[in-house]
């Protein structure tokens, strides 16, 4: 949310005599020094509500010092069956299987169904099926087809990140400015070179935001498998602890699936910017 | 009623490159009770910003605003304003809108009824209360606008070029309406406007500003003419072929056009 | 590439109907043929007509402790709970974030942390804390439902014409009012579109839900089946959970619509 346009200041919480005085980069600092006292509040919270008052038990979550005795039991021993690292790269690497196999048939896919109506109206009625059905939804299946191995992991990633990828891809190719097609046409260019230097870069834009959606998708879809179901990875980390009923590990596992969901997050953001240079 | 004074008021916002922009420099001003005064300047001159911290939506950097006597920290029900682009809610028809203060006021649901027929009849707007404000014409939008401040019967109203955005006919329409309004009941009015004519046809006391800064250059004295020549008594156009009448808003003008650049 | 008409005028509509009619034809058929065919089992692959006479059977006969119809009203009773409980936190904290900076500032960032925490990793928490009939359910469709209507609550709020609410100020309008007949109208496309989406988000959170903790809905059909490896009752979980999904969307795309055709002139 601090990527958000923010409306101007209103002035009026600015009192008499103090406008003047102030520099530019004052505002960002406030924002910065607030959003810091918040966290460290909240982090006084918790501990004031487990550690020192008790009034969270440790059944329910733990206190700042189980926390991190988790963590470190997890980071150096290991816990159902891996340590954090194997566990989280166990999960990552899946995500980035699944993510990948999508985009590699998605994306293909929605330039087709963007390009030729005729391959979209022979395509859309069985997109419209599987359109509706969320990709958690796939899960049963894909254990009845492949079992609980890495194979169905893929298989219902690919349908998560699926969906979005090829949908965003042809609407992308659907907003490309007619002018600029004709005006490639005019200038002599064949179908291929059109699609590769105009529809293509055209679309990009949207193609990423279904990328930053499919990968969303991609790992909620893959904790949901590996709970139901799984021999390695967080979701087994996170259901291992809860039937432990081990809450310092369900938090320390929460914790990596947020962490690793933003830095992947951020991987996508990165190559948009790599793609897509002449976009401010 | 309520007062407002202007002590020493200076008014400058920040900008990007650091130095402030200064809007308004040490203006001093004051409307009596139940006066009714006219702002007049060129476009940039300050007069929204002036209006806006009477009305308590802006603050003075320095010196200080005052209504009734008391410091303007904040708006309220006692000063209302008719903005300049006319801020009705969209999503509200004619009829909520006009009550709106009502309601925050906490005044009786059938009052409220009598008290919007009462302003549609007098801005001869009946049959439209049910209508959105998108499928009204601009002028009748500003009518809406008008009448919602004068519903909460504030102690002083504060308007920003309401006229604007009128055609002529509708424009005199309004000015004759405004003038019985605050003659029979009489407020503390602060009226900005670009026109002239309106100016002196309306106010006790105009104003006139300069810019780069803004700033007070000149207070012209209406009154006493007004009420020599019984202007309130006569049709707009008849007071406005007075000689009197053409004399002061010639000084007006003058004042005006001495600092008018060929870029306006 | 013959086919690639996208500079050009669209084929015929007639012969796009065609072409629509035989693409379903070419989908259903060759799925049917091949179930048929015995080249795959009917313990992997159920034709398309065994699907559905599956989902009609289990609307009268009960599977795992219900009817078909019993389970999807214990699902959406879930769903309403969570999707409500999440529009109308989101909601009001959005708008309020919108207004007020300083609430802004403390929010934000611990909203930003918890954010790519994925919905379904609330789920051990959520039995621990609520248990698995129906409060860690609904825990879990919050976390799903819940960011876009904050972040669509305090995007439409800050859109909000500054005037409009300074007009209310002089009007003698308080905070609660501004927030109620300002801010919210105002940010209502805004807020509906995000109601969409965190309806959706729900729904497919509700399912992974019921897949993991729960001992009745659409969810925990599909994952008793999955262990009885009966397919078709798989597959007829997945049905109606498209068919639902696609009500719950159409429903909200059309009071999308009403509310953007009542207030598209602002
Ligand atoms: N919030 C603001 N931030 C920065 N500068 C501002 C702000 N509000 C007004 N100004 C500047 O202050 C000066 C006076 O503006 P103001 O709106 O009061 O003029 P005005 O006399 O009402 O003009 P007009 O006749 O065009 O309505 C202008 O130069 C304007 O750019
Ligand atoms: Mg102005």
């Amino acid at each position: 949310m601090h990527g958000l346009p923010q409306a101007e200041p209103t002035n009026a919480t600015i009192r008499p005599g103090a406008a003047a005085r102030r520099s530019p980069g004052w505002r960002i600092s406030r924002r910065v020094r607030i959003g810091l006292a918040s966290l460290i509040g909240t982090f006084a919270l918790w501990w004031l509500l487990t550690d020192i008052t008790g009034v969270i038990g440790p059944h329910r979550f733990p206190a700042p010092a189980e926390f991190w005795a988790a963590f470190v039991q997890i980071a150096i021993d290991g816990y159902a069956g891996g340590t954090l690292i194997t566990q989280a790269w166990y999960s990552t690497r899946l995500v980035i299987m699944g993510f990948l196999v999508a985009i590699a048939t998605g994306v293909p896919l929605g330039l087709l169904m963007g390009v030729s109506h005729r391959a979209e109206a022979l395509l859309n009625p069985a997109f419209l099926l599987v359109r509706p059905i969320p990709p958690l939804a796939w899960i049963p299946l894909a254990i009845v087809w492949l079992g609980l191995g890495d194979a169905a992991k893929i298989l219902v990633i690919w349908f998560a990140a699926f969906v979005p990828s090829v949908i965003n891809t042809w609407t992308g190719v659907r907003g490309v400015d007619r002018t600029l097609i004709a005006a490639a046409r005019v200038h002599g260019a064949g179908e291929l070179r059109l699609l590769w230097e105009v529809i293509i870069p055209g679309s990009l834009p949207m193609m990423f935001t279904g990328l930053r959606l499919s990968l969303q998708a991609s790992w909620t879809t893959l904790v949901a498998a590996e709970l139901v179901g799984a021999f390695f990875g967080l979701g087994r980390v996170l259901d291992a602890a809860y039937r432990d009923i081990n809450p310092p590990m369900i938090a320390v596992a929460m914790l990596a699936v947020g962490v690793l969901g933003a830095l992947t997050t951020r991987l996508v953001a990165v190559a948009e910017r790599r793609l897509i240079p002449w976009r401010s | 009623m309520k007062d407002i004074r202007f002590d020493n008021v200076t008014k400058s916002f920040p900008t990007r490159s650091g130095t402030p922009f200064v809007a308004i420099r040490d203006v001093s001003l004051a409307v009596a009770e139940r006066e009714f005064v006219a702002v007049v300047g060129p476009s940039g001159s300050g007069k929204t910003t002036l209006m806006r911290m009477a009305a308590g939506l802006d603050h003075p950097s320095e010196g200080s605003v005052r209504v009734g006597g008391r410091e303007v920290t904040a708006p309220g029900p006692d000063r209302a304003v008719v903005f300049q682009q006319f801020a009705l809610f969209p999503w509200k028809t004619v009829r909520e809108n006009i009550a709106f203060g009502l309601r925050c006021k906490g005044v009786p649901r059938a009052r409220q009824d009598e008290i919007v027929a009462h302003y549609l009849k007098l801005m001869s707007m009946e049959g439209t209360e049910d209508r959105f404000p998108h499928q009204l014409s601009g002028g009748m939008q500003q009518r809406v606008a008008i009448a919602r401040s004068y519903a909460i019967e504030p102690d002083v109203l504060l308007m920003d070029e309401p006229f604007g955005a009128l055609d002529a006919q509708t424009r005199t329409v309004m000015q004759e309406e405004l003038v019985r309004l605050t003659r029979k009941e009489p407020r503390t009015v602060l009226f900005i406007t670009h026109a002239v004519d309106e100016a002196v046809y309306l106010a006790d006391r105009v104003v006139v500003l300069a810019r780069d800064p803004g700033r007070l250059r000149e207070i012209i004295d209406i009154r006493p003419t007004r009420e020599a020549e019984d202007w309130d008594s006569r049709p707009i156009d008849q007071v406005m072929d007075l000689a009197s009448f053409t004399h002061l808003r010639t000084q007006v003008w003058r004042l005006l056009r001495d600092q008018i650049r060929p870029d306006d | 590439m013959a086919f690639m008409t996208i500079a050009d005028r669209a084929p015929h509509p007639r012969e796009l109907m065609l072409l629509s009619v035989a693409g379903a034809v070419l989908f259903f058929g060759g799925w049917q043929l091949l179930a048929m065919s015995g080249a795959v089992s009917p313990q992997t692959l159920p034709s398309p007509i065994a699907v559905i006479g599956t989902a009609w059977q289990l609307a009268f006969e009960p599977f795992a402790g219900h009817t078909l119809l019993q389970h999807i009203v214990a699902s959406l009773g879930r769903f309403a709970m969570g999707f409500g409980l999440a529009a109308a936190i989101g909601v009001p904290l959005g708008l309020a974030m919108g207004r007020f900076r300083l609430l802004d500032d403390i929010v934000s960032p611990i909203f930003e942390a918890l954010r790519f925490i994925a919905p379904l990793a609330w789920v051990p928490f959520a039995a621990l804390w609520f248990g698995t009939g129906i409060g860690g359910p609904v825990m879990v469709i919050f976390a799903g439902a819940f960011p876009p209507c904050l972040i669509n609550a305090y995007r439409g709020a800050k859109l909000v014409e500054v005037r409009l609410v300074e007009a209310a100020q002089t009007l003698g309008a308080g905070g609660f009012r501004i927030m109620a007949e300002v801010l919210l109208p105002g940010a209502l496309p805004s807020i509906v579109a995000g109601l969409r989406v965190s309806a959706g988000l729900a729904w497919q959170s509700l399912v992974g839900a019921e897949l993991i903790v729960a001992s009745a809905g659409i969810g925990y059909v599909m994952v008793q089946a999955q262990s009885n490896l009966a397919p078709a009752i798989v597959m007829a979980g997945m049905l109606s959970v498209g068919v639902i999904g696609l009500a719950i969307d159409v429903a909200l795309r059309r009071a999308e619509r009403l509310v953007k055709s009542r207030w598209g002139q602002a």
